[in-house]
């Protein structure tokens, strides 16, 4: 019986332990949300995560960027199928072809900001605030400035054609998982966009800020929306201060080419970093996608510059920027064709600009830009200023040696825009200043060998034309129904 | 013990009585001819005059009547009663009774009676498990247990299978089975990670050899599974592995080899290459003439610079000198020659297993050990799977009151796979139906070099690219578990249970720098362990006892604690220097991830059982459950059960009604539940995986709902067990009725939120069904037998309520493609298809037609209804119904002296299947690069084939065939022969010659014969009804000898 009894005791034992603490079973590699942004450093955490998520390939990974280049008629497809060639030849509606990947992740990263935001002004309202602090917070404010911006621009019609029209929903603080949210007005959306750019400005530092957000790219991004909005003052006065300040210089036309292969370089005001293991999208990523046919394995020549691209960069044959382009599928020794971009592999040794081909970082906002926006803000100013126009125009321009320098006389809003074509190529620039200014968009079906049809839209197209804003997806509406009597005309 | 007293009283009284003649002889058991020690012998009439069996199952009685009649009975046979006619030798063989009411059967924390017990309970013996050639027993389960289906996921070596016992009674939650093997909880399902990266499944039942399986009880009830609370409301899967039988010791010795030379039916049988070229061809011509007004000729030309710009690179060209397909020809280099890709990617499977198991018993020991290898070589080249494994059941009584027992059972398996999904680039069976041209050749037909673009359309060179990667999961499965029981009185038992279930799993993938999943990264490896272990401890007090004759009581306290957890560890390394080292050692850029999550629960659970008389039962159980997956305030669930059953048979007034030998009512009425899959549902957690610049990043991943709780399941049944004619038909009707409350579902919110979904308890699901079993002996005599059983269900599994009332829709989530949409609404069926309705095919035009299904102006009408020609114009609706009609099994032994067939049907009425790779395969028109299924070839629309099933080819990216619509919805009705198996045991005086007591050769076969409504695919889909590119079953032959010394 003694062994019976050491049973029993070791049954008593058992049973008379904590429950409570054998149940209490947490993660171990996730924290509790409510508590998890505490303190400065958290936020700091939390801010990490925000930029990470828009490294992911539904933003500025890379089909935020192919969408303006594709949509925009600097792209050509070489042929149907091989991925995302939906957004070329406009295959949209609520059920298929929804590209509902942006709205779904657009607003993941704007609950991240919120979370962030809000936590910031609990530890704020606990008097544990510092300037660090605000720097997040500006850093906060801004990025979702740039998410509203993005996201009204791809649901919303341009400012200047309908801003009384249906937005985005706007939601500045954490959501309910109950709430069924509708759109705002496209001027609501951009009001918001502006009101927290002009919050988020005087909270950050003037510093660089490798791989963040910093009081420039805030100014850089009001530029851009400024100049949406057509108040060509307040873009002019954005872009300047930046200009002015001298903090960033531009490249100098021997030095254009290697800036590809360069981390963080002189032009860079908001560059997001694709390291390996992290944001790299290894044979996904937007390097491969722009890369020539079996160029590398895995690389499937998904898009390539269109015939109209490459004869606006060939009015000068020296133009520097065609030291990235690398001939296409299309190219033979008879005629060569350099369609393919090479930007995001770090230029033609697809070193990458850390060793890696796709590990490439993006660019989001550079100096560039900043010069292009100022010469059409000058330009387009109550009271034109066409010496500063073509003043900022040049300092671009310039990278086509062959080319005349505009002057008083000849410069025209066509040249700006041709030339933010032919410098951001790939950028993700196009497509937003066609419908900004309404201006008809042609696009390169005719390369596409054999030819196919392309029901889905005509060959030129213009911003009435409705499927220039993407459908509010069926799943959306499906969860959402209040939003489904707001899809966007046509759809 | 009881059986003892007996003897001793038997032979005391057996000295007494007055008689002529010694009669001698052994009693065996007609099963295997092995001994049986201990059997009865009595002498009928003659009270108190017998004898029983000694170990090796010899008798003798002293002093018998010359005409007296002897009766032999012995436990779990049928007994026999035989004239001594003066005979001084007389030698029995019994007959196993597989049929009686008194058969011992497993039940939750016990054993029971199948004439008493208040459950419903199915039970399938070892003879049905043993010979069924696959490395899991659950295929040998197909049919044999009414509302029970079994699906596999894909034909490959060693996947999972999906047990549905009784329909689908949760949307979130796991609709799976408990599996409890010798009385302990175990792991089951999918072990390791490889589905992640690969789609592709390693089954934890597969570290249980079948042939040391004895039997196999499923519980259906409340009243047979409540007792196992929360995790019970899918049913529960009791094994019961092999034990010793007294008498001398047995050594088994089985080998068997299987093959599998073909799959089990169609699976989207390809077009030869030239009706490809035929129909591509067309596809542009079409474009051409019908939808870009060009000529015939013009069309032709660009139909033919299409096929020249995709196969000239191959040592092909094309012409078509009228500008029609009649007149294309293939010409260049290579022209009058096509690539076989199925035989460069298909072989013939192998499969081959070796047992070999020592038993035996004292009365103070038992033992069972074994070891068996299994190996098979899947049907396609590059799938693999080996086994071995190793048990030892033991059992030592110390004294008079302890027992211990240990079983121990190690199991080391090894899968060699392959990407199992519509992953275009990884998977061999998709690329023969639907990427690889038998134009694609794996050599450049110029330079002989090996090609390694990519062909177009994700075709990759398998020939070269398999040599480019490797994968494995090696499984290593110890499961070990400790017994004690105490007799404390002989009405009061307790028992402890300590069992440790533990399975490391190393998954290895690699990919070298040539291969298109490793280019990027210049070679990758990925090696990951994912090691699970659960603890259970379980310890339970029993008391039986007769109360004056006629009232037995049993009560049952317990109480049980069990701890899940799962250690993670994966190292990555790419950027490898050499392709003949696949480690992460070598790797230039590490990667690393370790973490670990689990849950546990503490449960106290009671029973009592009353029976009166054998005649009336009543049983009640109840079972409070706290779990770590639920929140503090929510953690606690209660699940009971009351059931009782009525012996009719035993009533006087039965006792005139000749034809019923048995008849028994019972009903049963409980509670059990559910918990949420996740570990940690209840949290709204930020994770720390989004990592940037080498800083750690936090996102909110999920929002919670902190009330989350128990699914709970309120089941009812009533059954009629009833056997007719002495037995000779036996059979059980049941119904029952199961309402799943309170469901977790990932409600859909708007994705402004941030989220897709959050996980709420909003549901209810009812299933109901009726279940019939029937069993008759047709011929029953000294040399032939001939037995016949079917099994029939029914269920209907309907929503009931949603949150809000508001639809949901779903997708299937196997394979990772959504490959079939599904709508919960109140009221439809939990598998309720929902697409758009196809009209068919316009005949004059070859055109898609879809129902409206609104107020949208019709385009036409179709059959009186308003459709159009667009599909985005029509709306979607619910299509049909998965769930079948009726499905069961039809089973039938016939034994002929030494002979023996067994042959075992499965089928399915009604309900439909969804085709989720035609959209691919049998495409008008969206893919263009692809190849095509027979089936497209015949039925497509042709101007000479105006009454086609399949709409006209164009190559203008029509969208029609991307719908999930009723298209590809089909009627799922099939018979199939899942097994046969045709034995001979070898005439003793043969084997005895050889020192073998006993040896049998058989042949059992699988999926021999199959008819379906439906003859595009395999009728054999999953649980959700669909079947895409996962790979098929196929066709097994298998040879077996088993040998016992």
């Amino acid at each position: 019986m003694k062994k019976n009894k050491i049973i029993f005791a070791i049954i008593g034992i058992l049973l008379l332990s904590s429950c409570e603490d054998f149940l209490d079973v947490k993660p171990s590699n996730s924290a509790d949300s409510a508590t998890s942004i505490l303190t400065v450093d958290d936020a700091k955490v939390a801010m990490s995560g925000i930029m990470r998520n828009m490294t992911s390939y539904n933003y500025y990974g890379r089909n935020f960027l192919i969408y303006a280049d594709a949509k925009g008629g600097d792209f050509a497809i070489a042929s149907a199928g091989r991925g995302l060639d939906g957004l070329y030849q406009f295959n949209h509606s609520q059920t298929s072809g929804s590209y509902s990947g942006y709205w779904d992740h657009l607003y993941q990263c704007i609950l991240q900001v919120n979370n962030l935001l809000e936590n910031i002004e609990k530890i704020e309202a606990a008097g544990n605030g510092t300037n660090q602090l605000l720097e997040y917070k500006g850093q906060a404010l801004t990025a979702r400035a740039l998410i509203y911006f993005d996201l009204v621009r791809l649901y919303g019609k341009p400012y200047n054609m309908d801003k009384t029209s249906l937005g985005v929903p706007l939601e500045l603080k954490v959501v309910d998982a109950a709430a069924q949210p509708t759109r705002a007005t496209v001027e609501a959306v951009y009001n918001q966009v502006v009101a927290d750019l002009v919050a988020g400005a005087p909270l950050m530092s003037k510093s660089i800020q490798k791989g963040y957000i910093n009081y420039y790219a805030n100014m850089a991004i009001q530029a851009r929306v400024y100049l949406h909005m057509d108040n060509f003052t307040a873009a002019l006065a954005a872009a300047e201060t930046i200009i002015n300040d001298g903090v960033y210089s531009l490249y100098d036309n021997d030095k254009w080419y290697d800036s590809w292969s360069n981390e963080f370089g002189s032009e860079s005001i908001f560059e997001i970093a694709m390291n390996e293991n992290e944001g790299d999208l290894g044979g996904s990523s937007l390097g491969y996608y722009l890369l020539p046919l079996g160029h590398i394995t895995g690389a499937s020549g998904w898009f390539m510059a269109s015939d109209y691209y490459l004869d606006r960069l060939n009015e000068d044959p020296t133009d520097v920027r065609w030291s990235v382009m690398a001939e296409d599928e299309t190219s033979t020794d008879v005629e060569p064709r350099f369609g393919s971009c090479m930007k995001y592999v770090g230029g033609h040794d697809m070193k990458g600009d850390k060793g890696k081909a796709s590990a490439t970082n993006v660019k989001v906002i550079r100096l560039s830009e900043i010069y292009l926006i100022a010469a059409e803000a000058a330009l387009r100013l109550p009271s034109p200023n066409k010496i500063k126009a073509k003043d900022y125009l040049n300092e671009i321009r310039k990278r086509a040696p062959a080319l005349e320098p505009a002057t008083e006389a000849t410069i025209t809003l066509e040249m700006i825009i041709d030339e933010k074509s032919k410098e951001l190529f790939t950028e993700g620039n196009r497509y937003w200043d066609m419908m900004r200014l309404g201006w008809q968009i042609e696009l390169n079906d005719d390369f596409i060998q054999p030819a196919i049809s392309i029901p889905h839209r005509d060959k030129i197209i213009d911003r009435t034309f409705y499927k220039t804003i993407l459908p509010i997806a069926q799943d959306e509406i499906d969860a959402n129904p209040a939003i489904g009597e707001q899809q966007n005309p046509g759809y | 013990m009881k059986k003892s007293i007996l003897l001793v009283l038997v032979l005391l009284l057996g000295n007494m009585a007055m008689a002529q003649v010694k009669v001698t002889g052994t009693v065996t058991s007609s099963e295997d001819g092995s001994p049986i020690p201990y059997a009865t012998i009595l002498v009928k009439g003659v009270r108190g005059m017998g004898a029983a069996t000694d170990l090796d199952g010899k008798f003798t009685i002293e002093r018998v009547s010359p005409d007296a009649v002897l009766i032999f009975s012995y436990i779990g046979f049928i007994t026999q009663e035989i004239p001594v006619n003066s005979r001084a030798i007389i030698n029995v063989s019994l007959e196993p009774d597989l049929t009686r009411l008194d058969e011992v059967m497993v039940v939750a924390y016990g054993t029971s009676t199948k004439g008493t017990f208040t459950g419903a309970a199915s039970v399938v013996n070892q003879k049905s498990i043993e010979d069924v050639p696959s490395v899991s027993f659950e295929q040998a389960l197909t049919g044999k247990v009414a509302g029970m289906q079994i699906t596999t996921q894909s034909g490959q070596a060693g996947t999972t299978s999906s047990i549905r016992v009784r329909g689908i009674g949760s949307m979130n939650a796991s609709n799976e089975p408990l599996y409890v093997i010798d009385g302990v909880p175990v792991q089951s399902g999918n072990a390791g990670q490889m589905s992640d990266y690969i789609y592709t499944t390693s089954n934890a039942m597969a570290s249980i050899n079948p042939s040391d399986i004895a039997s196999i009880t499923v519980l259906k009830d409340a009243a047979a599974s409540a007792l196992y609370g929360s995790r019970a409301a899918n049913g529960v899967i009791l094994i019961s592995t092999k034990k010793g039988k007294q008498g001398k010791p047995t050594v088994k010795f089985k080998a068997s080899v299987g093959i599998t030379p073909d799959w089990a039916y169609n699976n989207w049988d390809p077009a030869s290459t030239d009706e490809n070229i035929e129909m591509y061809y067309e596809m542009f011509v079409n474009a051409g003439l019908y939808y870009e007004g060009r000529t015939q000729e013009v069309s032709s030309q660009r139909a033919l610079a299409q096929l020249n710009k995709r196969f000239n690179q191959h040592g092909y060209s094309f012409t078509a000198p009228d500008h029609t397909a009649n007149s294309l020809t293939v010409g260049g280099e290579r022209a009058g020659s096509y690539y076989d890709w199925e035989d460069a990617l298909f072989r013939t499977a192998v499969y081959q297993t070796y047992d070999l198991a020592v038993s035996g018993a004292t009365e103070t020991t038992n033992y069972y050990t074994s070891i068996a290898y299994t190996n098979e070589s899947g049907r396609i080249k590059t799938n693999e799977f080996d086994r071995i494994t190793g048990r030892v059941n033991l059992t030592q009584k110390i004294g008079k009151i302890v027992e211990f027992t240990t079983n121990i059972n190690i199991a080391n398996s090894n899968k060699e796979g392959f990407n199992d999904t519509r992953n275009l680039g990884g998977n061999p069976f998709l690329q023969t139906r639907n990427l690889l041209w038998g134009m694609y050749w794996p050599t450049h037909y110029d330079t002989g070099e090996p090609y390694t673009n990519r062909y177009g359309s994700y075709a990759y060179n398998p020939v070269f690219y398999d040599n480019e990667w490797d994968n494995y999961s090696k499984t290593l499965r110890l499961s070990a578990s400790e017994a004690i029981t105490v007799k404390i009185l002989p009405e009061l038992h307790l028992k402890s249970v300590l069992s440790y279930d533990n399975s490391n799993v190393r998954d290895h993938l690699y990919y070298s720098p040539t291969h298109y999943n490793g280019s990027s990264r210049n070679g990758r490896v990925v090696e990951m362990n994912t090691q699970t272990t659960k603890l259970v401890s379980s310890t339970t007090l029993n008391f039986n006892k007769t109360f004056a004759e006629k009232h037995k009581v049993g009560v049952l306290l317990g109480w049980e604690a069990e701890e899940n957890k799962t250690d993670y560890v994966r190292a990555e390394g790419s950027d490898l220097p050499t392709t003949a080292l696949h480690t992460v050692n070598t790797a230039g850029v590490l990667d690393a991830n370790a973490y670990y999550w689990g849950n546990t629960m503490v449960s106290a659970l009671s029973r009592a059982e009353y029976n009166y008389d054998d005649r009336y039962y009543v049983s009640a159980s109840f079972r409070r459950d706290a779990s770590s997956r639920l929140a503090p305030v929510t953690r606690e669930g209660n699940f009971w059960s009351v059931a009782g059953s009525w012996r009719i048979d035993k009533e006087d007034f039965m006792s005139n009604v000749d034809f019923i030998s048995s008849l028994r009512l019972r009903a049963s009425y409980g509670v059990n539940g559910t918990l949420p899959t996740s570990n940690y549902g209840w949290r709204s957690l930020t994770t720390y995986r989004d990592k940037y610049m080498e800083l750690p990043g936090g996102t909110i991943a999920t929002v919670a709902d902190e009330n989350l709780s128990w699914e709970t399941n309120y089941t009812s049944n009533l059954a009629l067990e009833f056997g007719l004619m002495d037995q000779r038909i036996t059979g059980t009707i049941e119904v029952f009725n199961r309402d799943s409350k309170d469901l977790l579902q990932y409600v859909p919110i708007s994705r402004v939120t941030g989220f897709y979904s959050t996980l709420k308890n909003v549901g209810e699901i009812n299933n109901k069904g009726i279940e019939i079993e029937l069993f008759g002996d047709i011929i029953k005599n000294r040399d032939l037998t001939w037995s016949a059983g079917i099994t029939a269900s029914h269920i209907s599994s309907t929503v009931t309520e949603l949150y809000g009332g508001q639809n949901i829709i779903w997708y299937e989530p196997t394979g990772g493609d959504s490959r079939t949409r599904f709508i919960y609404k109140e009221g439809e069926s939990t598998l309720a298809i929902y697409g758009l309705e196809w009209a068919g095919v316009e005949r004059e035009t070859g055109k898609n037609l879809w129902f409206l299904n609104n107020e949208e102006t019709p385009d036409l009408m179709v059959d009186g209804r308003p459709a159009t020609y667009n599909h985005n114009n029509a709306d979607e609706k619910i299509l049909g119904d998965v769930h079948p009609t009726l499905f069961g099994g039809i089973n039938t032994n016939l034994e002929w002296k030494s002979l023996s067939v067994a042959l075992s049907f499965t089928y399915k009425i009604g309900g439909y299947t969804y085709d989720a790779a035609s959209r691919d395969c049998a495409d008008d028109g969206y893919y263009w690069e692809r190849t095509m299924s027979k089936e497209q070839y015949k039925h497509r629309w042709t101007p000479e084939n105006k009454d086609a099933r399949l709409p006209q080819r164009v190559a203008i990216d029509m969208t029609d065939v991307l719908q999930r619509s009723s298209r590809h919805m089909h009627p799922g009705d099939y018979i199939r022969l899942k097994n046969i198996n045709i034995g001979y045991n070898i005439p003793k005086r043969l084997t005895q010659l050889v020192s073998i007591s006993n040896a049998r050769v058989y042949f059992a076969g699988m999926n021999l014969w199959t008819w379906a409504k439906h003859d595009t695919y395999d009728p054999e889909v999953n649980s959700y009804g669909s079947k895409g590119f996962e790979v098929p079953i196929g066709k097994t032959y298998t040879f077996g000898i088993e040998l016992s010394f």
